[in-house]
């Protein structure tokens, strides 16, 4: 019984029952009480209390008890059986005092125990909903910094989308319109030459007839320059004609920006519709150079691919203050496309340059362009997994570099 | 769960008085100290504050031998019913054989009673214990006030309960004693399965019931 298990309803030895008494003062007072001295030896008869064995023989033996059972005995030589009763009453008061100190403690101890773990969860739990809100605070601008740029990289490109969408639609019906009269135009151009033809064949016969009436109507009407002149005019109207139909399937190219889904394209080939279409505005301000190298098909959004080249186009054609060129450069490093386009314009200004991708910025006058050419064309090569370099000199020129990862196309 | 000491030849049950502040609690245990008279009975252990409000609990022990020579204790505890005693409330009723729940049949305490076995359901969980399978008696104390529920209501409210239900006076006696023998005959077949009381130790139900409360055997009347 001396080892015992914690807690509050453990079995309690003896010896445990009695700590809170001090045995040198106790034993000579119960020696007084007996008229002997008192012994007190646990259940298997070790010494606890008192008198030092040996014991006399005639010493008398009194089961000590607690929470039922005997815990110990009372050994002494006294003869008085009411004075060696109190004496046990008194022995098992202490001890049930000892008990009741030594429950309360333990059930203290169990009670704060269970508080404090109590506490220590809650502590974690607040110390992490508090690491949880320190952490947003410290990001919140950050946060809020990029949820603005979501809105206005979203509101940009719903606003192209849109742009994009009625440019398409509108080019995609002019196209269709004038598809039909070109058709016969031409058509009607060549059978015409085939007229001219025939018409020039009956001159010699006409001039030489004799007829000095139709001669004289002939050279009034000077029929002979008619019939040179007419031939090239002829010409030049069937070159007009075949260039209309080449911007109007140029045209139709773009009007396919608002779809969405990638397709596998040849780049250059959108390189130089994109030519095709702003050629009427850049042929006034300057010479195109086209060095267009070999270029793996590309999977990607060709009509918004076409829609930056033809941005970066207008651009450097506004920027001729006098005729200049425009250099197109396309061709492969390592496994990226890229593709220059330089021109002989006015430069940026330093002080601008930080600011050209910014949305709605704009050195031209009001309402001549939205400011959002620049911006678009980033956010679309951007999509594609590319990026766009511009490098620019005032009064020698500007160049934009644009890369383009080679995607691998799924088998 | 019941505690068996091969050498001392000794098996201790501890069974738990439950309930909300004030029900009765330590009544019922000062009661059955006067009721039974079992082979041996202790005093009762009280660890109250100074207005007589149990601070952390009260044990009554009580006893039988078997005729096997064994020695089957019985602490009987009350648990603190005041609300902030919750951790003491969990560690008495920790490892508890049987439970009798003591609610106060005053119409006042309704809300009291709901919340004080609530807080026992939880606490038998978090114990480790099953509401399931622990024996379980509801008392309903106090019918001697005045204002207190029917015994027709309560019987209506408890009818989908599993668990017995006693009408008891803890202050004047009666029920009491009928509690405690409720509960006895629900843990008996537990420990019986356990400890083989009734094959080993030659105790059958009766004789374990009477052995606790003192009756005489074979005249329960």
């Amino acid at each position: 019984m001396e080892i015992r298990a914690r807690g509050y309803d453990s079995a309690l030895s003896l010896r445990e029952l009695l700590s809170g008494v001090v045995p040198d003062k106790l034993s000579p007072a119960l020696t007084v009480l007996l008229g002997a001295p008192p012994r007190v030896v646990s259940a298997n008869g070790s010494w606890v209390m008192g008198d030092t064995p040996p014991l006399a023989a005639n010493a008398r033996r009194m089961p000590l008890t607690h929470d039922l059972e005997t815990v110990g005995y009372l050994e002494t030589t006294a003869k008085d059986e009411a004075r060696v009763r109190a004496v046990t009453v008194i022995l098992e008061s202490f001890m049930r005092l000892g008990a009741r100190y030594f429950m309360a403690s333990e059930m203290h101890i169990e009670v704060v125990k269970s508080d404090y773990e109590e506490l220590q969860r809650k502590h974690a739990a607040l110390a992490e909903s508090e690491a949880r809100y320190r952490e947003l605070a410290e990001n919140l601008v950050e946060r809020v910094k990029e949820q603005v740029q979501t809105i206005e990289s979203a509101h940009r490109q719903l606003y192209q989308t849109e742009k994009l969408a009625s440019v398409g639609q509108l080019a995609a019906g002019v196209a269709h319109e004038i598809n039909n009269p070109i058709g016969f135009i031409r058509s009607n151009l060549g059978t015409a030459q085939s007229y001219v033809m025939k018409l020039q064949s009956v001159a010699e016969s006409i001039k030489s007839s004799g007829n000095a009436g139709l001669v004289s109507a002939w050279q009034t009407a000077d029929l002979d320059f008619v019939l040179e002149d007419f031939p090239s005019l002829l010409q030049e109207s069937l070159a007009g004609a075949n260039r209309v139909a080449r911007i109007v399937s140029d045209l139709k190219e773009f009007s396919t920006v608002d779809q969405i889904e990638d397709e596998m394209v040849n780049l250059n080939d959108n390189i130089r519709s994109a030519c095709n279409v702003a050629a009427h505005q850049i042929n006034d301000h300057a010479d195109l150079e086209l060095t267009l190298g070999e270029l793996p098909p590309l999977r990607c959004k060709a009509g918004h691919l076409s829609q930056v080249f033809l941005n970066l186009l207008l651009n450097a054609a506004q920027a001729m203050s006098k005729r200049g060129k425009i250099r197109i450069l396309s061709h492969v490093e390592k496994d990226r496309i890229v593709i220059l386009f330089s021109d002989t314009g006015c430069g940026i200004p330093p002080e601008v340059m930080p600011r050209i991708f910014d949305p709605f910025f704009t050195t031209h006058d009001v309402g001549s362009g939205t400011g959002l050419g620049l911006t678009v064309s980033r956010d679309i090569i951007i999509a594609h997994g590319g990026n766009i370099e511009v490098s620019s000199e005032p009064n020698v020129g500007t160049t934009f570099t644009i890369h383009l990862p080679i995607k691998r196309e799924n088998p | 769960m019941a505690e068996l000491d091969e050498s001392g030849r000794k098996l201790t049950i501890k069974l738990v008085y439950y309930g909300p502040a004030m029900s009765g609690k330590t009544t019922n245990l000062m009661r059955l100290h006067d009721l039974l008279s079992p082979d041996s009975k202790g005093e009762i252990m009280t660890l109250e504050t100074k207005n007589d409000r149990t601070l952390f609990f009260d044990l009554l022990p009580l006893g039988f031998h078997t005729t096997s020579g064994w020695l089957i204790k019985f602490k009987l505890y009350t648990v603190p019913g005041q609300v902030v005693h919750d951790a003491t409330r969990k560690a008495v009723l920790s490892r508890a054989d049987g439970v009798v729940f003591v609610a106060d049949s005053q119409r006042s305490q309704g809300i009291n009673n709901a919340e004080s076995f609530q807080n026992l359901e939880e606490n038998v969980r978090r114990v480790g214990l099953s509401f399931d399978t622990l024996p379980m008696v509801v008392q309903f104390n106090k019918r001697d006030l005045p204002d207190v529920l029917t015994e027709e209501e309560i019987r209506t409210r408890w009818s989908a309960a599993p668990w017995s239900l006693m009408m008891a006076s803890a202050l004047t006696g009666p029920g009491v004693r009928e509690t405690f023998v409720k509960l006895l005959e629900a843990v008996y077949p537990i420990l019986d399965k356990s400890f083989s009381l009734s094959e080993v130790h030659g105790t059958d139900a009766r004789t374990f019931i009477n052995a606790v409360t003192g009756e005489t055997l074979g005249n329960p009347g």
